[in-house]
Order: structure tokens, then sequence, then C-alpha cells
């Protein structure tokens, strides 16, 4: 029973680490709260729903997808964050609210606030016994995945120039201009990189549920996501796995062992006597200074 | 002697004419919205004094709203106690949840306590929610109106009166504290956190007694909002709920009082303007944030907001149709910008 949980509770988590790492990324290198990123890829994921309903091949699909995740925050980015990015910790906040209910607001017009059933047709759900444990494959491949990108970002972070930039651009956004990065464009980069790792989490998430609806963006790809980032620590990718884990690890036995109606409330609690204990999560990022 | 200057008797005049809207207007419809417009506003003040004043970003409003309300609601229905001590306690329990979550945020900086805020009204969302022995969970808590030494606030326009004295008296301790010392110290944490700890201002405890002075005039708001409508389910303590109280005071601008009153009855009228509007309304508010924060971040009434702005053009072109620039504009253009650049 603590073994099947267990596992649970990975799978849970490595679902959440990969709508984590795609918020870490942009959350670790400016330290706003994006409080639009949930509804920004939700928007993505819906366009490759509304593709693969149309019966076109669903790697175009997600392609599609990842495309208009991409464009979407590159155009916030541009209109919403860039001129407030030296006004101060509330007003690019509340812009982004409003871009979250923008774009909330747009799924809710064109495809309604009903959930739907949600197949990505690519990866065959099944499972195997492993003594009394169940262990679905699924579950396997978004481990993999989500480990994966993560190794893969954090090489392209160390040993690309963009990487570097990046890097750089999280320290010091003047002294990282004066060494001739152009930080507009990085930033604006980072960003769209951000959402589409997001669509690639919430389509992960959406077939694991198999299911789809509005509440993807902001219940899970924002809170959520930024939970498992403060808790792994700020600009941490590994953290940002880790901390997911352990945020799929506490809803799980939470909800097992102690009460499944105050499951949040408890995952709450246990999140806020965390931080306060430990407020720079379990990986904190050598950049990260200022907060 | 007291002098009453111009702007006091345009005061009292207007409240004179908004006290007569019960008597002019039969329909019950409106006055029931305009009561409501005016419980927000008093959410919308205490949110000010926290996120307007001492530059705390607060997501979890609703929550204590929630507190205030429940608590006075089970007080007053199920254990009988008069009303007007449920009432005050329901208020006096919220400002205790808001030292506990005080405490807990004199340990965190900016973007923790948001995190922490809307932590806290999950967790309370959900005791609301489950806990139904007392709350009678997702159903709801029936409660009865206000009644105070026997007279009892049944009809609307006697709701009406008991909703503008609270506001009142609300909008006057409010503006006290923000005209005291103590409001002074939390603008200066707002604009520099480190100069204002060099200029020997204790900015833990202040933010500490801002969330609990915050807290209370929630809860008090809360309260009344419950027993007005006679019911309180958790659904109407969401986040979404506190976004949308917090979008009041940034709308009226932010520390600026009477804008938070403006923004409080803008954004509970256009709802009931049309039902139609409904479904576009996250699309209207969130081009409305968008570009409320891209060319006025704060908001109508607040330090260089839409007002201040429109003033100065005006006052500019004046200047320049006159051929020479107005001696008092240009010291007013002075404060203006040193206002912006502190903001920065």
């Amino acid at each position: 029973m603590v073994i099947q949980n267990l596992i649970n509770a990975l799978s849970v988590g490595s679902v959440y680490a990969l709508l984590a790492i795609g918020y870490n990324m942009v959350y670790g290198i400016l330290e706003k709260l994006n409080f639009a990123h949930g509804d920004v890829y939700a928007v993505g994921c819906f366009v490759t729903y509304a593709l693969i309903l149309t019966a076109t091949n669903p790697f175009i699909a997600i392609f599609t997808g990842l495309v208009v995740g991409f464009l979407l925050n590159l155009g916030v980015e541009r209109f919403a964050y860039r001129p407030l990015r030296k006004a101060g910790r509330i007003a690019p906040t509340i812009s982004a609210v409003g871009i979250a209910y923008i774009m909330r607001n747009a799924i809710q017009l064109i495809w309604g606030p009903e959930t739907f059933s949600f197949d990505l047709k690519i990866f065959k759900l099944s499972h195997f016994k492993v003594g009394n444990t169940q262990i679905g494959t699924l579950q396997i491949y978004i481990l993999a995945i989500s480990i994966g990108l993560m190794i893969l970002l954090s090489l392209a972070l160390k040993y690309t120039k963009w990487g570097q930039a990046i890097v750089c651009i999280s320290q010091s956004i003047p002294t990282s201009e004066l060494m001739g990065i152009p930080a507009n464009r990085v930033i604006a980069l980072v960003y769209g990189f951000g959402a589409t790792l997001g669509v690639i989490g919430g389509l992960l998430f959406c077939t694991y549920y198999q299911m789809i609806y509005i509440g993807i963006g902001f219940a899970y790809g924002t809170m959520k996501a930024w939970m498992a980032s403060i808790w792994g620590g700020i600009g941490s990718l590994k953290g940002s796995v880790i901390g997911a884990m352990a945020l799929g690890i506490s809803e799980v036995f939470v909800s097992s062992y102690v009460s499944s109606n105050f499951r949040d409330a408890f995952v709450w609690l246990i999140f806020i006597v965390f931080i306060l204990i430990w407020p720079r999560g379990m990986y904190p990022a050598q950049i990260s200074e200022k907060i | 002697m007291y002098k009453i200057n111009k702007r006091q008797i345009f005061g009292f005049v207007l409240l004179a004419v908004f006290c007569m809207v019960p008597w002019v207007i039969n329909n019950t419809y409106i006055i029931k919205v305009i009561s409501n417009a005016m419980l927000y506003s008093i959410i919308a003040l205490s949110i000010n004094l926290i996120v307007g004043f001492s530059g705390q970003l607060d997501f979890g409003r609703s929550a204590f709203a929630g507190l205030g309300g429940y608590f006075s609601a089970v007080v007053f229905t199920t254990y009988h106690v008069p009303f007007i001590i449920a009432f005050i306690g329901g208020a006096l329990f919220a400002a205790f949840m808001g030292a506990l979550l005080g405490l807990l945020c004199r340990y965190s900086s900016f973007d923790y306590l948001t995190l922490i805020t809307i932590g806290f009204s999950e967790i309370c969302r959900k005791v609301f929610e489950q806990w139904y022995s007392v709350t009678n969970g997702s159903f709801g808590f029936r409660t009865s109106r206000p009644s105070f030494f026997g007279f009892k606030f049944n009809s609307q326009q006697s709701m009406f009166y008991f909703c503008l004295v609270l506001l009142i008296l609300c909008y006057i301790v409010i503006r006290r504290i923000t005209k005291s010392k103590m409001g002074r110290g939390y603008k200066a944490i707002r604009d520099d956190e480190i100069a204002a700890a060099y200029s020997g201002i204790d900015i833990k405890n202040y933010k500490m007694v801002c969330f609990i002075i915050g807290s209370f005039f929630t809860g008090i708001a809360g309260a009344a909002m419950v027993h007005y409508t006679m019911f309180a389910a958790p659904t109407n303590y969401t986040i979404d709920e506190s976004l949308i109280m917090l979008q009041m005071p940034i709308l009226g601008g932010l520390g600026s009082l009477p804008g938070s009153i403006i923004g409080a009855s803008v954004l509970t009228l256009l709802p009931e303007v049309s039902r139609g509007f409904y479904l576009y309304r996250l699309l209207f508010l969130g081009i409305l944030l968008v570009i409320l924060m891209r060319f006025a971040p704060n908001g109508l009434l607040g330090r260089h907001g839409i007002k201040d702005q429109i003033m100065d053009y005006i006052s500019e072109r004046r200047a320049r149709n006159n051929g020479k620039p107005d001696k008092t504009n240009a010291e007013e253009k002075v404060v203006t910008a040193h206002g912006r650049n502190h903001e920065g």
C-alpha cells in the first residue's frame, strides 16, 4: 500500500514537475510573479485539442500548440510585462492577472467551460504489475520526459551562449546589457520557451488525467507550479523537479492517510510551514539573490 | 473655532442627497445593488490600507471576509448571542486571524507573503466547505438580518442606512489611520523599506499591525454582507473573489481612499448593468487591468493617476495658451515628477 502510494505520488509529482520547470525558468530569471503562465499555456493546449478533434496528425497538432504558446507569450511579454519591468512589484503582477483573465475568457468564449475528454493518440495507455503495485506506462513516460527536459535545459543553460546569456540576465540586467547581451530579446525568448514548456506539461497533464478543462491553467499551471518552484528553490531546474515531487508526495500521502476532504488545506499548511523554516527552498540557485 | 471649508460643505450636500436615495427610488433592486456596493467599498478601503498604503500584495482578502461573516453568523444564529456582540466579534475574530497571518508574514518578504495569503485563503475555504457541523458545508449557512435593541433591519431601506453608516464610520477611522504617524510609516515602508528602517520605523511590527487593522475592517464588511444577504456559502470566498476585491482599490487608485469607493462602485455596478456583459466580464476586466497598469499604475484617483494626468494636461494647455508658464502649475509638476521617481 505504501509502495503503491509512493508510485502514485511520484507520477503526480512528475506531471507537476513538467509544469514547474516551465514556470521556474521564467520565474527564476526576473523573479516577477507570473500569474498568467498557466492560462497562456492552457490556450496552447486547447489549440492542440481542437486540432486533434479535426483528425490532424497528433504531432502536427502538438507542434502547432507549442508554436501558439510560444507566440502568445512573446506578445504578452512585449505588451504587458516589458513596459512594466521597472515599475516595482505590484504593477507587473496585476498586469499578469489581467492577461490571465483575458486568456481564460478567450478559452471560455471559444471552447466553453465544460470538461472535455482528452486523448493525445500517441501514448498507449497500459499498465503492468510488480508484485502488488500497479505501474502505468504513461507515468514512466512522463517521468522520463520531465527528467530528460530538466537535464537538457540544465545543459543548455550551462554550455550554450544563449544559456549563459540567460544566467547573466538573471543576475543583473544592466550588467548583461553592458556585456553586449540583447536583454530584451533574451527575456522575450525565455518567456516564449517558458510557455512552450508549459504547453508540453499541460498536454501531458491532460493525457494523464484524460480530460481538459478551463481550470488546467490557473489551478495547476500557476498555483501548483508556483508552489513547486518555491518549494524546490526559485530559479533552480533541479529544484523544481524535486519540489514538484515533494508536492505530489504530500498530496497523495495526506489524502490517503490524513483526510482526503482536507487534502488541499493540509498541503498548504505543510507548504507554509516549510517555506517559513526554509524560505529559499531545497535547492536555492546560486544566482538568486534578489529575494 | 472649527472652520468649515468648501469641500466639506460639498461633502455634506452629497451625503444629504445620498441619504435621500431610498425615499426617491422605490425599486428595491437598485437599493440592494447600492448597499452591496457600499459594503464592497469597506472591503476596498481595507485592501487599500494593506496594498496601497503599506505595499503588501495580499491575494487572500476574501478569506477574512469569510472568517468575519461565518463567525458572526454562527455565533448569532446558533448561539443566540446579541447581534452587536456577534457583529463586532466577527470583525475581532478576523483581526485575530489577521494577527496570526501577520505573525507569519513578519518573517517573509514580498512573493512569499502573497503565496502565504493565497494558501491561508485556500485553507479557510476548505474549512468553510468541510466543517459541516458548524458551517453547514457547501450548502451554505443561513442567518438572519441584524437587530439592534429590538429594532430589526428587515426592509431594504433600513439596510441601506445600516450600510451607509457603517461605510462612513469605517471611512473616517481608516482616514484617521492613514493621516496618523502610523499611516505615514506605512507610506514610507511602501516607498522604500530600507530607508524606512533607517528612519526608525519598526517595519515588521508596522506590517503586522497593518494586517490586523485591515483584517478587522474586511471582517466587519464580511459580517455585514452575510447578515445582509442572510446567507454564507464557501463559493463566495475563493481566490477569484479575492482578485475581484483587489481590483477595486487598484482601479480607484492605490493610496487614495475616495478612489477605493469609486472603484468598488464601478466593479459592483458594472455586472448589474447587463446580464449579457457577464460573459465578457473577465475579458473586459483583463484588458482594463493591462491598460491601466501600462499607462496609469495608480488608477483613477491615485498619485499621478488618470485624474492627475488629465489635470496636468489641462493646466499645461492653459499655460501654453497664456504664453507663459503658470507658477503653481510648475510647482505641482515637480511634485508629481518626484512621486513618479519614488514608484520605480
